[in-house]
This record gives structure tokens, C-alpha cells and sequence, in this order.
């Protein structure tokens, strides 16, 4: 199976539609004309079919729902949780899959729920691959599976004992176990690894405000802050922490932002990712590993300068190295650290990730640069549905 | 029904009127005439069962409503606690009788009676009544299983000598009684159709420093001994501030937070006083006196009244702080507080309600509302463990890897209740906090950002407050101790705000601190409220004995003046008692504190040890 180029096929079995990424799969889908069969649950009150719909309209494309078929699934039942008819009936479809569900908890304390979300609830998923003859198992990953250990990192599996947290460890052991048993019984399959992956950098849309998003979302939380303390309440606080207004209207916030060393941070836009993604399973290569990434990724003083702009700020510093245990750092400047802590790994990154079986795929088609307009936009759409608290309002 | 009736009718008795917590003064007529008659809480009574035409205008109710100075300081006492502003009531009972005696209407005076003569003859002509308007004052509480029984007499002695006297008459007479301290327990044990022996004259307060005691008269409250205490450097093991000492330890003893480390029961005292039901004066430390440290688990009649307890007094250290650990579900919170028990860290030590912020530390309920949920949701805390210790204590918190709300910081939050709501950045501490909860404690400029972020002020957090009281609670709030978590929790002042919306009756056990069984009761109990309709919430548990066992409080809220209400709290009351005797049943280890009444002065051992011993050692 290794090495053959599989046929288009039209119709797809996608996991995990109602998250960032598997929306936007969806909806790519959707508009090149492909049927997806939606598997899924319900949550918050809502039917898997009203959250979908409810992303449809999101997307534009709620005129495509016919082309969408639901199944309320349970992945840690036999059968998927459905009925054996239902069942019977999916598998006769021989579809491609797309499993793109997944719990993206980076907490330890999570550990548990994470190792079952993204690692056990795979025997069931694999056994209906099997019993339904895919043409395709299509697994989305990450790129940082690939672990901490090496700076280069090639399209293929890795033996690696050192992750960032849990959530790079359990998305390491599923593709384990999804290249061993497709290998076994001859499934064939893809492993697609993104990047870190943000808003559409076409029109700056986006439905999940984490990673990128974080570290200027918590600094213009302490901006306004010491803004309203500096306006309202005399500014005593913000002149024992050296925060001031300058002569051009800036609000000065002294944060050194301490990193190991001169890393980089990878990151795509939805839509490339999506383009990706869509050009891969449209022409899949069972067997490889696709990196979905960025050649170049972007500074973290890049990213500063851009911040600082877009949200009229100065006074952020990057340092190379470690703040001393000992030095009492500001209080915005040890909340910002203590906010952007569970990213700080990502933040320095020196890992350069090979992605021929990508360009092979896509004719080389490489995700835009993150330049000031596509942030401004991107950031401005967050500031617009309050870091997605209003998304669908 | 009017305003003013409504308000006189939501009076709770919680006699926070006849104790100067807020330090704006005391009501004078009550201070200086002593039957509750003559304050704000007696009056709000007159005037309801004036206005409803219950009783006519007696002497006494010319004098009691005359006597009223229209201070306004009961205005700021029962604001603090209910919101409600009692004033209104206080200026109608003074026009119903002053319009009353200017349309010429019969003012009715008290019959002679030759009891009441001999009753005077021991306690003085004024001490003693059999007017109407002051038996209705003493005829009814709040309590949901109690009827109102008007009282023949009302008696106040001021000595034992007088006790002992009062006492042999009533029972020469055959006279039922009734002993009351402030009544502020609320649970219907103060009524009585024969008289009411009101002991609120008798309030000595003795220092003998050399062993550790203070000797306290029946009539001393909490707050006052505590504040004499603190005046000289000591602490008391005190319960809710306007309970009498003597009637608190003889009815349920007494269990603060402080109970952690003080106990509770025989443990706060060394000797008693007591005029038994025959008169006799005996002391508890008396080879022949009756064994009141025993415990029978059944209902108890009172063993006599207590006419002077002396009270051990504690240490303070100029080091002592509070630490509110935050947690997310009750079983680690129960478990973080059986440690420190067992360990022996801190002095006072309470599992609270995450509402214990919204509820007891807001000034009003519309604060209260709008913090609740950005407690709950926001800053995600469930429960808070309070411990208050020593800087020795607080340390060893931190060396369990406990993050917490420390002194300076409940200041801020105290003070920044208003600026919760809208704090988004609460919103990112828990989405980024999501592998170590409450880390953002732990950061040790965090209290300087939160000062930044909440902007406390005493003007601030009274934006909610009446316009009119505004000035006098930005002034109150300045006062350092009403934002000092050590002080509110030795004087209890704000705990009385948990009655705020609706009378409460407390459901209290003692039993392990067993997590399951403890969160079995704890849904048990919520079912039960629940199921009757009744609004219903976790109290606090308080470990004792080293963590061995521990005090449970759940609270059932009803309005006392809807009979609907009475009716479903006293089916859930059974209920509830059914339910906790099946867990005795079952454990052999829960006792309700029904079984404690009236054995108050009892070892803690005795009812916290009291179940049928099942496991026998194999000889």
C-alpha cells in the first residue's frame, strides 16, 4: 500500500467538524462540492446537527447543508454508539476518513481525558476504517509531534521521548497506532501535521482565539487596566510599575518577555491550511506524512513590533535568557509571563520542519508571511467578537 | 399590605439591633430599658400587630413608642445585615399612638395581678410586666416549627439571688417559663404562655487573667465579650455576635471556625453557674452538682439556667492573618482542611460556600447577584477553605503548594466587588490557568496587579448602597477591621447576611469528615429542599477534634411570613431529620445537633463519640 497514489473520492467521513480546524475541513469540503458525513455529538443543549448549522451559517454556506449527512457517534462504543443498521449502512458507503477530533488541552491535569480523547478512542475509529474499506484514513495531527528532541524534522515518524505537554505526546502516540494498525490491515492512510494555525489571513475570520492570539489578547487586557487606572483612578499603581503615557499617546508598559534563545514561532492561516489539506486527500499518498507548515516562521520581535502597533503600546522587550528567581519583576510583566507561559515553548521554537511530501502534493504552494495587514485583520476581527465570546451573535 | 408593615414583619430576630457592631452606637431606650420591647427589633414587632389590630395601646406601648428617639441608628444596624431600613416603622408606631391619643383612644393599663406583685417584690417594679405590648414583643420568632404563645409575664432579674427567686415563685404557682437570652436562636425555644424570664439585665464581665478565664453574665453577648477580650489581648470562642454566651453554650455549645483548635462545647468554659428547676444555685465544678458534661442522646429538657459561665480566653499573636484557599469541587477542599486539622495548622478553619464572598462580603443583595456568578464562573471557585493561623500557619499553606486569598487580597476584593463583574482578565487567568487553577495566587505581585485591575475603594464598593446610608458605609468600610478577614471572622458580624433575602434555618451535624459521606448528605440535603421548593445552600463545615470529626451546617431559606413556605420547611425539615437518622443508622457516627440541645455544656467527646460501638476487639 506504501507509495500508491489513491483516486479521488467524493464523498468523506470527518470527525471533529464542529472544532477550528475540522470546521474549516468541512466547509473546504463543502465548496469543492464534496458530501461529508458529519460524526459527532451533541453539546451545551445542542444537537450535533444545530451546531453544524450553526457553523454553516458562520461559513456562508448553509445553502450546501444538503451535501451534509449527521450521525450522533460515540467513539468509545462498540459500533461508534450507532445502531448496528446504521452501521452496516456507513460502512457499505466506502467513503474516505478524516479524523480530525481532538482534545487540545495542553494541562497535565488533563493527562487522562487527553490520552483518551486523542490516543484510546482510536480502536474504534480504526476497527469502522476497517470494517467500511476506506479509501482513506486521513489523521490529522500536529507538527510538534515530532517532540523536542531534534531541530530538524523530517515527514516521518519519530522515536522521541520529550514533549512539551500532553497534548504533543498523545498526538505522537496516535499516529503510532494509526500507521500500525492501517499497516496491519492494510488501510490506507495519510498523517497531516499543521503548525500552529491562525485566522483566515484573507479576511482575518476566525473561530478560535487561543495561541497566537493569547499573548496579544492578555496585553491589551493589561493595557486597558493601567489604562483605566491612569485615567480613572490617578495612575498610582501604574507609576509604581513604571507604566505611563507618552508624548504620543502610547501607553508604555515595561514587559520584558524572557525567551530561551532566538527561536521562531510557526504559523499558518486557517486558509492555507484548509487549500493544504484539501489538495492532500484530494490526491492522497498512502503511508506519508504530510507537514503542513511554515519555511519561514516569524520572530517573536516581529510579532512585538506588530503588537505593539496594533494595540499602541511601547515598552515590550524581548531578553534571550532566564529572569532570575530572585528579580521582582512588575506585576503586568509577571502576569503577562505567567499568561503566556503554556506557549512560551512555541514561542522560541528551533525546530525546522521538512515538508517535501506537502510541496510534492500542493506544487509548492507556501503559506503567506504574517505581515502587519494580515495581523491587524486577524486581531481586529478577534477585538470584534470579543476574542469569540460574541462569534455567533 | 403596606411598605412599613412589610418591613416590620420581615424583622428576623436576629437582635443585631441590641449590639453596637457597627460602632454608630446603640438604640438608647433599649440600652437603657432592656426588654427587647424598647428596641428597633421589639418595635418593628408592636407596630405589625398594631397595624393589624392584634393588640390595643397599652401603657407600655405609649412608652415604648414614645422612648424612640428616631436616631436613625437602627438604620444603619439592620441595613447592614438585611437591607431593610427599619426607620419607617419606628416613625409609624410613633404616629399610630400619637394619633391614637390625640383622637382620645383608650390606653389600656396592665391588670393587677398579684403574681406579678410577688414577681416585682424580687425584681423590682419595673422589671416585671404582664402589659401587652411587651408580652407581644417576647410571643413569637421567626422559627417555622414554633407557634406564637403570648406570655402572662415578662420577668428581667439582675442577679442569681433574683433567678433563684423568680424561679421558686413560678414554680410554687405552677407557672410554666421560659428562659431567654437575646432569642436571636431563632428556634422557637424562647415562648412560653407562663412567663418569659428575660436575662439581657445581667451582663457583668469579669476578667480573672491569671487563669485564662473571663466570668460572664447571662445577659453578655458575643460580640461584646469578644470586643472585651480583644481589649485586652485575648480571644473567645464566641458564636453568631448577638447570642447570649451562657444560653449559646447551654443550648447547642458553642462552634466557631475557631473550633478547629478551641473545640466546642465543654472545651470553651471551665465552670458554670446555674439556678436549677428548683431553684437551687449549684456550680458545674461542684462534686455533687448534676453531671451536665454527660450526653444521652435524645431530646433534653434545659437543666436549669446558667447564671455565669467563666469562659476561657485565648492567646492572639500580632502575626495572625487569613488565608481563603480556592477550590473547585468540595471533596479536595474537605480533604485540604482535614490536613491542616490533622497537622494541627491554624487556629480557625472553615470549608465556605464559594458564595461566602457574594453573600457575606457584599453591602447589598444587587452586588451579591451580580458577583455570584463571575465567582463561580469566572474565577471558578466552588468552595474556599478559610484558615486563620499564625504566620507559621500561613507559611506551612504555602509549603503544601496552596495558593490563597490572603489578608491583602481580600481587602482588594472586598473593596473591588463592584469591578468583578467586568474584570475580563479573570476571564484569561482560568483559560490559561487551566493546569495549575488558582496559580495566578502564587504570583507575588498579583495583589499589586489586582489593586491596579479592581481599583478598591470604600466609595466603590458602596455604589449600591441606599444614597441616603452611602456616606456612613463609605466611612464604615474605611475602618480597617471591616475588611480584615481575621476581625469579620471573630466577631461574625457578616455572617447575619446570609438572612438577608429569607429567614434561615441551619441544618447542623456533626460526623466525620468522610468525603463521601459528607457529599452524600450534602446532595441529600439539596434533594430534599428541592424537592419541597425551598431555597437551599451549603453552610461550611468546621473540622474538630484534630479532623477527626467535624461540624456540618446546610441552610434552608424560607419567608416566614408565607405560610406556604413554613408549611414546605416543616415537611423538609422532617425530612431532613428522617434522612440524617438514617445516616446515624447506618454509620453509627452522624449526630444532629437536635440531639445536642439543651446538652450544650456537655464533653464534645461524649457527642461526637456518642455512636453504638459495632467493632469489638477479638479476645
Amino acid at each position: 500500500m506504501p507509495g500508491i497514489i489513491m483516486e479521488n473520492h467524493k464523498k468523506y467521513f470527518l470527525t471533529g467538524a464542529t472544532g477550528f480546524l475540522g470546521s474549516h475541513i468541512m466547509a473546504g469540503l463543502l465548496l469543492t462540492g464534496k458530501g461529508v458525513v458529519i460524526a459527532g455529538r451533541p453539546s451545551g443543549g445542542e444537537s450535533l446537527r444545530e451546531r453544524i448549522r450553526r457553523l454553516l451559517k458562520w461559513f456562508g454556506i448553509i445553502r450546501l447543508e444538503p451535501l451534509l449527512e449527521y450521525y450522533e457517534t460515540d467513539f468509545f462504543k462498540s459500533r461508534l454508539g450507532l445502531s448496528e443498521d446504521e452501521y452496516r449502512n456507513l460502512c457499505n458507503w466506502g467513503f474516505s476518513i478524516i479524523h480530525c477530533a481532538s482534545d487540545t488541552s495542553f494541562a497535565e491535569k488533563n493527562r487522562a481525558r487527553v490520552i483518551r480523547s486523542n490516543v484510546e478512542s482510536l480502536t474504534e475509529i480504526l476497527n469502522f476504517a476497517h470494517e467500511s474499506r476506506t479509501h482513506c484514513f486521513h489523521f490529522i495531527s500536529t507538527a510538534y509531534a515530532v517532540g523536542a528532541d531534534r531541530i530538524e524534522c523530517p515527514e516521518a515518524q519519530i522515536n522521541t521521548a520529550r514533549f512539551t505537554n500532553v497534548y504533543e505526546e498523545s498526538k505522537a502516540r496516535a499516529e503510532s497506532i494509526v500507521s500500525g494498525r492501517c499497516g496491519e490491515v492494510e488501510i490506507p492512510y495519510t498523517i497531516i501535521r499543521p503548525s500552529i494555525v491562525y485566522g483566515n489571513s484573507v479576511t482575518g475570520r476566525s473561530l478560535k482565539f487561543n495561541a497566537l492570539y493569547y499573548p496579544i489578547r492578555s496585553l491589551q487586557i493589561i493595557r486597558d487596566i493601567y489604562l483605566e487606572d491612569i485615567r480613572n483612578n490617578n495612575g498610582i499603581k501604574s507609576a509604581e510599575c513604571g507604566v505611563y503615557i507618552n508624548n504620543q499617546g502610547a501607553l508604555h508598559l515595561p514587559i520584558k518577555i524572557f525567551i530561551p534563545n532566538e527561536g521562531r514561532i510557526n504559523l499558518i492561516p486557517v486558509d492555507y491550511f484548509t487549500d493544504t489539506i484539501i489538495s492532500i486527500i484530494d490526491k492522497p499518498v498512502s503511508g506519508t506524512i504530510y507537514h503542513v507548515t511554515s519555511i519561514n516562521p516569524e520572530s517573536i520581535s516581529r510579532l512585538v513590533s506588530y503588537t505593539e502597533r496594533f494595540l499602541n503600546i511601547t515598552g515590550i522587550d524581548v531578553v534571550i535568557g532566564t529572569s532570575s528567581a530572585d528579580e521582582l519583576r512588575n506585576p503586568p510583566e509577571e502576569l503577562f509571563d505567567h499568561f503566556i507561559k503554556i506557549y512560551r515553548p512555541y514561542l522560541s521554537d528551533t525546530r525546522i520542519f521538512k515538508r517535501e511530501n506537502t510541496d510534492m502534493t500542493t506544487g509548492g504552494v507556501l503559506p503567506p508571511g504574517l505581515d502587519y495587514q494580515i495581523f491587524q485583520k486577524c486581531m481586529a476581527f478577534a477585538n470584534s467578537v470579543d476574542w469569540g465570546k460574541t462569534l455567533f451573535r | 399590605m403596606d411598605d412599613v408593615l412589610k418591613t416590620a414583619k420581615r424583622c428576623r430576630h436576629y437582635a443585631m439591633c441590641k449590639i453596637d457592631f457597627l460602632g454608630s452606637g446603640l438604640c438608647r431606650s433599649g440600652a437603657e430599658r432592656h426588654y427587647v420591647s424598647f428596641y428597633p427589633q421589639g418595635r418593628m414587632d408592636l407596630y405589625a400587630a398594631l397595624a393589624e389590630n392584634r393588640i390595643p395601646v397599652t401603657e407600655k406601648c405609649v412608652e415604648i413608642a414614645e422612648s424612640c428617639d428616631l436616631c436613625g441608628r437602627c438604620e444603619f444596624q439592620c441595613y447592614f445585615v438585611t437591607e431593610m431600613k427599619p426607620s419607617i416603622v419606628m416613625k409609624a408606631l410613633k404616629k399610630h399612638v400619637e394619633l391614637h391619643l390625640k383622637n382620645g383612644g383608650q390606653v389600656l393599663t396592665a391588670e393587677r395581678d398579684s403574681i406579678l406583685d410577688e414577681l416585682r417584690e424580687v425584681v423590682g417594679e419595673y422589671w416585671a410586666t404582664n402589659d401587652r405590648a411587651v408580652a407581644l414583643t417576647y410571643s413569637s420568632d421567626p422559627c417555622p416549627i414554633a407557634a406564637p404563645h403570648m406570655p402572662a409575664y415578662v420577668v428581667m432579674p439582675h442577679s442569681t439571688a433574683e433567678i433563684s427567686a423568680v424561679i421558686k415563685l413560678l414554680n410554687h404557682y405552677k407557672i410554666p417559663y421560659a428562659v431567654r437570652g437575646n432569642g436571636s436562636s431563632v428556634m422557637g425555644f424562647v415562648m412560653s404562655e407562663g412567663a418569659v424570664i428575660d436575662l439581657g439585665r445581667m451582663k457583668t464581665i469579669d476578667f480573672d487573667e491569671k487563669n485564662w478565664l473571663v466570668r460572664v453574665g447571662p445577659g453578655v453577648a458575643a460580640f461584646d465579650l469578644q470586643k472585651a477580650a480583644v481589649q485586652r489581648g485575648y480571644r473567645v470562642n464566641v458564636a453568631e455576635p448577638s447570642a447570649l454566651v451562657c444560653a449559646n453554650i447551654m443550648c447547642s455549645g458553642i462552634f466557631s471556625l475557631f473550633s478547629a483548635s478551641y473545640g466546642t462545647a465543654a472545651d470553651n468554659y471551665t465552670d458554670a453557674e446555674f439556678v436549677g428547676r428548683s431553684g437551687e444555685v449549684f456550680r458545674l465544678n461542684e462534686k455533687s452538682a448534676p453531671n451536665l458534661f454527660a450526653f444521652r442522646r435524645e431530646d433534653s429538657a434545659v437543666p436549669g439556667i446558667c447564671s455565669s459561665a467563666s469562659v476561657r480566653l485565648h492567646p492572639v499573636t500580632s502575626d495572625e492573618g487569613a488565608a481563603f484557599v480556592p477550590f473547585e469541587a468540595l471533596e479536595p477542599a474537605l480533604d485540604f482542611a482535614r490536613e491542616c486539622a490533622m497537622r494541627r495548622i491554624g487556629l480557625g478553619i472553615g470549608v465556605l460556600g464559594g458564595e461566602y464572598i457574594s453573600v457575606f462580603l457584599s453591602p447589598t443583595k444587587k452586588l451579591a447577584d451580580e458577583v455570584k456568578d463571575t465567582i463561580k464562573d469566572k474565577l471558578k471557585i466552588e468552595y474556599l477553605v478559610l484558615v486563620i493561623g499564625d504566620k507559621y500557619a500561613l507559611r506551612s499553606i504555602k509549603e503544601m503548594g496552596y495558593n490563597y486569598f490572603d489578608n491583602r487580597l481580600i481587602r482588594t476584593l472586598i473593596l473591588g466587588l463592584p469591578s468583578l463583574t467586568s474584570a475580563k482578565w479573570f476571564d484569561l487567568m482560568n483559560e490559561l490557568a487551566d493546569d495549575e487553577p488558582f496559580s495566578y495566587l502564587g504570583l507575588r505581585r498579583f495583589p499589586d496587579f489586582a489593586e491596579a485591575a479592581l481599583a478598591p475603594s470604600p466609595a466603590k464598593l458602596v455604589r449600591s448602597v441606599d444614597a441616603e446610608l452611602r456616606p456612613f458605609f463609605e466611612k464604615l468600610y474605611a475602618r480597617p477591621e471591616m475588611t480584615d478577614p481575621v476581625w469579620l471572622n471573630m466577631f461574625r458580624i457578616v455572617s447575619s447576611r446570609m438572612g438577608r433575602e429569607k429567614h434561615v434555618v441551619a441544618m447542623i451535624i456533626y460526623l466525620p469528615i468522610d468525603n463521601k459521606l459528607i457529599t452524600d448528605i450534602n446532595s441529600e440535603f439539596k434533594r430534599i429542599a428541592d424537592s419541597h421548593g425551598l431555597k437551599n445552600d451549603y453552610g461550611f463545615i468546621t473540622p474538630l477534634d484534630q479532623g477527626k470529626r467535624c461540624v456540618f451546617e446546610y441552610d434552608y431559606y424560607l419567608d416566614h411570613n408565607n405560610p406556604d413556605e413554613r408549611m414546605k420547611m416543616q415537611q423538609a425539615m422532617m425530612d431532613a431529620g428522617m434522612m440524617i437518622e438514617k445516616y446515624y443508622a447506618e454509620t453509627g457516627t452522624v449526630t444532629w445537633i437536635r440531639h445536642v440541645f439543651c446538652q450544650g455544656f456537655s464533653r464534645k467527646e461524649s457527642f461526637l463519640y456518642s455512636g453504638t460501638v459495632t467493632d469489638k476487639c477479638q479476645g
